[in-house]
């Protein structure tokens, strides 16, 4: 699944390593979250959405989604 | 002299924002205590067939290689540590192992030492036995907690990607060599061998995976 964690964490000059402290999971998780390897749960993916204040759809794609 | 680990440089965006510049010194990094207890073992296990020191030695030695461990771990979290998270599940699990395998070590020579030397009946073997399977038992009861205690959701699953590999890897394995050996084509392998095959099986796969990890890269 791709999503626009990259994009967003860029936006507000967030490291990996702030992201996930924010998140309280660990850098690699969202490495591999960012890099497409590891889709989150489903409460991973709403804690990220409410970090980000946005809908899960506006972060997270659907593959036919470019 | 050792270096002091360098701080984690500031990369917003990049993928992998923990591969520090300046590598540790050589006695802050685990791979030099893990290949030291490899080397030691190896070396022990050399002058023990080619009879050139006795059980009891032998034994003691493994005892004296084992603290070597404790660098290891001890190197180990703070490693992880320098990356940016130390997940209190594996501090648990590093210190039940731990653990686990000096009980291993000891029951195993305990056991080997008194079989030795004493005749036993049917059920004292059984009993003594059990004094290297309990600290095996330890360890699988550990790799099990570790999975249910983490809380980090991606490494848990990489816990278990990892499990099921060396799972794959013993029942491949396996399969292969008990048909060789019903048609008496290799020699007897002992049932034991499960454990270590399948925890080769799981190390080799958590290597790879930090590996991909650490280069960012996609499988």
């Amino acid at each position: 699944m791709k999503n626009r964690l990259k994009v967003l964490r860029a936006e507000r000059d967030w490291s990996q390593q702030t992201l996930a402290e924010k998140l309280n999971v660990s850098r690699q998780s969202v490495n591999a979250i960012e890099t497409g390897r590891y889709d989150p749960s489903l409460p991973l993916a709403f804690r990220i959405a409410d970090l980000f204040e946005l809908p899960i759809e506006a972060i997270f794609l659907r593959d036919t989604e470019s | 002299m050792a270096r002091p680990i360098q701080p984690l440089q500031p990369d917003p965006v990049g993928q992998v924002t923990t591969e520090a510049p300046g590598r540790p010194g050589l006695f802050r990094r685990p791979s030099t205590w893990g290949a030291s207890i490899f080397l030691a073992f190896g070396l022990i296990l050399l002058l023990r067939i080619t009879d050139a020191i006795d059980a009891t030695t032998g034994f003691i030695l493994m005892v004296a290689a084992m603290t070597l461990m404790f660098p290891l771990v001890k190197t180990a979290l703070a490693r992880q540590k320098a990356q940016g998270y130390l997940s209190p599940a594996i501090t648990r699990y590093n210190r039940r192992f731990l653990l686990a395998s000096f009980g291993y070590v000891l029951g195993l020579g305990l056991a080997v030492t008194i079989n030795d030397r004493v005749a036993l009946s049917d059920g004292e073997t059984i009993l003594i036995a059990l004094l290297p399977i309990i600290p095996v038992f330890g360890m699988i009861w550990t790799m099990a907690r570790y999975i249910v205690e983490e809380e980090d959701e991606y490494l848990r699953h990489r816990a278990i990607m990892a499990s099921l590999t060396g799972l794959g890897l013993v029942l491949t394995f396996g399969t292969f060599w008990g048909f060789l050996e019903t048609f008496e084509v290799v020699p007897h392998i002992w049932a034991w061998w499960v454990f270590p095959a399948w925890a080769i099986g799981m190390g080799i796969s958590q290597c790879w995976l930090a590996f991909r990890d650490r280069t960012g890269g996609r499988s």
